[in-house]
């Protein structure tokens, strides 16, 4: 990797006084750390070479999981996965984020990866990794994957850029309705986590979040669900179980009424789209419904509609519909 | 039981039936395996024909064939342990390489100047100025105070170059209008043909059935967890020492003293430990040459260790390739008529030596062999070279046939094995038959066609080996006044335990415990060894171990004879002791006692190898039991079993290890690992190890080893026939769980789930 300089912030301002602004010269050339795990792969890989480092790990209470007197999860950015992973609120009543904190990579990640880096992490499209694959993501003109090698690309929401939205929380958040809370040089802004994340058509085609140059990620809150017989869980599916990204991942959350009926949903898919992918037409759809094998096969098929694979990963489609059926049976069980 | 013995239809490349000529006296003709880049080859030695030290009754046997945890198991596994990633020395330099970025290149011009300039730097040398004809290939190295700085020095070295159209996979190296990547001559090459195609095609028309396929086999990497390299001592003067990861302690002083203007007995390798080769670290290669020139040209010792990328794109690989497969039975079940078309993958070179059918004989059978070249590394000898991709077509096609006739495909196996060698393969597949469940398990002659979302299936494979040792160690037995014993060999270990059983060897010879023997090896001023290769090094050290021990204890005895008053043949070693074996409980002297009336001039035995210590040629069998989920594709395998027959083992822990590391070697590369081009770019995508994904231990079920005791032979090695069936035993279980035959690896979930649809994946 390049040498950089490496900013050791003790407060969140000094911290946001670090970055430079969007039309400051050392704009892209900062970058935050936190746990690492993503970064120090593409400093040494060279697909970044930043001139300073702005190490996020010495900032002061972003390291905490709060429950809230309303019931709401506040979780710091800076809050390791495996301590999400183990963390008995989180168990409790947010059942999916802790299966997908522990479905990330191995333990060693789970231990130094950090919340807000997870969400944060770049692609990892085997073209985009790649120094020598000038790709659309880099600021070259095509997609390699589009007519490359696509296997593990996306499905649904592709282009002009094919990759997938690698973090496992990330849907399992959407699913929880989770919120995030961005600080910036003027201050905070608060919004849905769904929309915290872009499509390469949407915004710009050399991100995945709408964060900015000048901004960081501070903390999540996942509000505590109204009513009664909510359940959610996360179903990764790896190629290697040690430690992979997910070929297809499925985030649910339900609330089953006393008839057992679904009274709401929120499904979410993982590793098939650029983003977190909300399905809400069978959220909608599955409203009144009773879990039953009719309604898995409705619900899988559904969620597929306008999958567009590439020439090698048509198999993605039945994958995950295999994980919303099992998904759907296993939250019926729960 | 001599060496010559049951081979043949072995993995040995062939030679003459008989020796060239007639024994002289006192002396006899031996088939022993000799190895040359991981190939093994057959050949006859003249060998003394004379009474030697036996192994002696197994039953007997204290230490040898008994589970000995490894002598240097705790450095290992405390870091105590050097490797050659680990030397530092005073004022050394880090080297890095320079890859071509280029499939196929001119070199126009190459300027280190601006790479010298930058921070750190001490040099850097120039490894190729004309061409290059494969992804990776290094052309220049940079050595520094500090890796980053060399890394640094690399990236900043200017390189002009004429970019020439590449062909980086067979397709396009097969397509029409494809360069010509070896001057002149065709991209393919055909090495030979054999049988008649006519026959064969009339031997169909008798068949009860027949069925045809075409196995695509990727390439696979050795992943050896420390990569090539050397570190190069060489600051002037006579003398230099060069510590190698490498499979051969003997293969770097030449090499290296010509590289560095000396002769070879003025450079002493030093392999201490060593972590892993799997058949592509022989010899001091591109990254020994770099590094003798850097250290000769920068006086200081310079450490040359490839990064992982460079690993994976210019350290060797295992061939891929493609085999059409086509074969008939009749309804009693022989393999009948056969046709083999194989299209070795090799890169720049050939691919590796062998040929269909492999193991079974069918009646009839015609077979080519052919290689394309591509511009990729050149594939290496990679355990068991050609072996594991024959076995994974001709097994799978077996189990197609006996399908096809509604036969049991262990039964099917049974019958169309050599008939030389089916009573020990018939032993061993009756074992893991057993081990494994399979004559309680539903589907024994068809697949399951159940409507199960979720399905349990077995499946089996054989393996084939050569093996066996040669007269290529000299091994040296020390005995110090203090009662102290050294047995000291130049033989690299490459993690199969070679102190532990040098060890056990000399302590019970002696009648010594085996804390009271130390092992000295992996310096080339110890005694000549072989490189490791074709499962040869204990065959060839261990009978070599032996002799030097008995050796030494027959000069012992010499010695504690005029001491004690008895003959030597009344002596005997046991218990730490030398005693008279008519009168052990009143005559008779302690071990140190003994010793100590050597004085400080000691006693030094040495030993060579001893032909009938040693036997060649193994077989082996596994069976692997899988889960699969029709709706998923997920392919969990639950258990594998293998059976091996090795001769005599030397250490049984340390050989169940080494056959659980080949099966689940074999379970990685059939579930995951394939190296992955873009044809387009030319570019390795997967040249790391979280895309070229090896199996962890999530993937490895329980995995059960057997050592065939019914072998009752001399040492044999058994590394490669481990590595062998077991790919080939987890496609026959995924067939026999849900009748999806994956003909491609890896056999991932994307593929069952395109095939279980029945739909040809993109």
């Amino acid at each position: 990797m390049k040498a950089f300089e490496l900013i050791q912030p003790k407060t969140l301002d000094a911290a946001l006084e670090a970055l430079p602004g969007a039309r400051d010269p050392r704009a892209g050339k900062v970058k935050l750390l936190a746990g690492g795990q993503d970064l120090l792969g593409e400093l040494k890989e060279h697909l970044i070479d930043p001139d300073q480092l702005v190490n996020l790990k010495a900032l002061p209470g972003l390291d905490r999981i709060e429950l809230g007197a309303d019931g709401a999860l506040t979780i710091g950015a800076l809050v390791t996965l495996s301590r999400i992973e183990g963390e008995a609120a989180v168990r409790e009543r947010c059942t999916a984020l802790a299966e997908a904190a522990g479905a990330v990579g191995s333990l060693q990640i789970r231990n130094l990866g950090t919340l807000g880096g997870n969400l944060c992490q770049r692609p990892r499209c085997w073209y985009y990794r790649h120094e020598q694959a000038v790709c659309i993501k880099k600021g070259g003109s095509e997609c390699f994957a589009y007519g490359g090698l696509n296997k593990y690309n996306a499905i649904l929401g592709g282009g002009p850029s094919y990759i997938v939205h690698p973090s496992d929380v990330a849907p399992a958040l959407v699913a929880l309705e989770a919120q995030a809370v961005i600080r910036g040089k003027r201050g905070e802004r608060k919004l849905p986590l769904e929309e915290f994340f872009t499509l390469p058509s949407e915004g710009s085609v050399l991100r995945e979040n709408v964060l900015s140059s000048e901004e960081i990620l501070t903390q999540v809150v996942v509000p505590a669900p109204v009513g009664s017989g909510w359940r959610s869980t996360y179903l990764k599916f790896r190629e290697r179980g040690s430690y992979d990204f997910a070929l297809s991942a499925v985030a649910l959350r339900v609330a089953l009424d006393a008839e057992q009926k679904i009274r709401d949903a929120r499904l979410v898919l993982g590793g098939v789209a650029p983003i977190p992918w909300r399905c809400e037409k069978v959220e909608k759809a599955l409203v009144g419904r009773k879990i039953d094998a009719a309604t898995c096969e409705f619900a899988a098929k559904l969620a597929l509609d306008g999958a567009e694979p590439l020439e090698h990963n048509a198999y993605k489609i039945m994958l995950t519909q295999a994980l919303i059926t099992k998904a759907l049976r296993k939250l019926a069980a729960s | 039981m001599g060496a010559g013995e049951f081979t043949g239809a072995a993995g040995a490349n062939l030679v003459q039936d008989a020796p060239p000529r007639a024994a002289a006296p006192g002396k006899k003709w031996i088939k022993v395996v000799k190895v040359q880049n991981g190939l093994d080859t057959e050949v006859w030695e003249e060998v003394d024909d004379v009474a030697g030290p036996t192994w002696g009754p197994r039953e007997a046997l204290r230490l040898v064939n008994h589970d000995l945890p490894r002598v240097d198991g705790p450095d290992k596994v405390t870091g105590r342990a050097v490797y050659t990633h680990d030397v530092r020395l005073p004022g050394m330099a880090f080297a890095q390489v320079l890859r071509c970025p280029h499939p196929w290149a001119k070199i126009k011009k190459i300027d280190l100047e601006a790479a010298k300039q930058v921070p750190g730097v001490y040099g850097a040398v120039v490894l190729e100025s004309e061409e290059v004809k494969w992804i990776g290939r290094p052309i220049a190295a940079v050595a520094a105070d500090t890796p980053e700085h060399a890394e640094d020095g690399v990236r900043a070295i200017l390189v002009e170059y004429y970019v020439q159209r590449h062909a980086v996979t067979p397709e396009l190296s097969l397509a029409a209008g494809a360069p010509k990547i070896s001057g002149n001559r065709e991209n393919v090459r055909v090495h030979e043909t054999e049988g008649d195609v006519a026959a064969v095609d009339a031997a169909f028309a008798q068949c009860a059935a027949v069925v045809e396929g075409e196995w695509r086999i990727p390439v696979q990497h050795h992943a050896c967890l420390e990569t090539h390299g050397v570190v190069v001592d060489y600051r002037g003067g006579d003398s230099a020492t060069v510590y190698a990861s490498t499979q051969g302690t003997f293969t770097i002083p030449g090499d290296a003293a010509r590289k560095l203007g000396l002769n070879g007995a003025q450079v002493t390798a030093v392999v201490e430990h060593m972590g892993g080769g799997f058949g592509a670290k022989f010899g001091l290669g591109l990254e020994g040459d770099a590094a003798c020139r850097l250290s000769k040209e920068l006086g200081r010792p310079v450490h040359m260790l490839f990064d992982r990328a460079t690993e994976f794109l210019a350290a060797g690989n295992r061939a891929g390739g493609v085999h059409y497969l086509k074969a008939g039975a009749t309804k009693e079940g022989e393999l009948f008529a056969f046709v083999g078309r194989v299209m070795r993958h090799g890169g720049v070179g050939q691919g590796s030596n062998q040929k269909q059918p492999y193991i079974y004989r069918p009646k009839h059978s015609f077979v080519e062999v052919k290689s394309v070249l591509t511009n990729t590394d050149s594939s290496r000898a990679m355990r068991a070279p050609g072996h594991p991709q024959m076995s994974f077509a001709m097994e799978g096609l077996l189990d197609d046939l006996s399908y096809a006739i509604g036969m049991d495909p262990l039964e099917f196996r049974v019958r169309n094995v050599p008939e030389n060698r089916r009573a020990t393969y018939e032993r061993q597949l009756r074992q893991c038959a057993e081990l494994i469940g399979w004559n309680k398990h539903p589907n024994r002659t068809a697949p399951d066609k159940s409507d199960a979302e979720v399905k349990v299936g077995i499946g089996f494979a054989l393996a084939t080996w050569g093996g066996g040792g040669g007269p290529e160690c000299k091994v040296e037995v020390r005995i110090a006044a203090d009662g102290s014993v050294e047995v000291l060999s130049g033989s690299q270990d490459l993690g199969t335990g070679t102190r532990t059983y040098l060890t056990a060897v000399v302590a019970e010879e002696l009648g010594l415990e085996m804390s009271q023997v130390s092992a000295k090896i992996g310096r080339s001023t110890y005694g000549a060894a072989n490189a490791s290769g074709g499962s040869t090094t204990t065959a060839s050290l261990a009978p070599a171990v032996k002799h030097a021990a008995w050796n030494a204890r027959n000069a012992m005895f010499e010695h504690v004879s005029t001491l004690l008053g008895v003959p030597v043949a009344n002596l005997r070693c046991t218990g730490g002791r030398i005693e008279d074996s008519t009168n052990p409980d009143s005559n008779w002297i302690a071990w140190k006692d003994a010793c100590a009336a050597l004085g400080t001039k000691g006693l030094s035995a040495q030993g060579e190898w001893q032909s009938h210590l040693a036997a060649s040629g193994v077989g082996g069998a596994q069976a692997a039991k899988v889960q699969v989920d029709t709706l998923t594709g997920e392919i969990a395998v639950l258990h594998m079993v293998g059976v091996q027959d090795c001769g005599l083992v030397m250490n049984r822990m340390a050989t169940r290890s080494q056959l659980n590391g080949g099966m689940i070697q074999a379970l990685s590369y059939g579930l995951f690992e394939e190296r992955v081009i873009d044809p387009d770019l030319g570019i390795v995508l997967n040249a790391n190890l979280e895309d070229y994904k090896i199996a962890g231990c999530k993937e490895i079920g329980l995995v059960q080893s057997v050592l065939d005791d019914a072998d009752t032979r001399g040492v044999i090695g058994m590394a490669e026939p481990a590595v062998v069936p077991g790919q080939s035993a987890i496609a026959n279980a995924i067939m026999n769980a849900c009748g999806a035959r994956l003909r491609e690896m890896p056999l991932t979930s994307d593929k069952l789930l395109m095939a279980l649809r029945g739909m040809k994946r993109g």
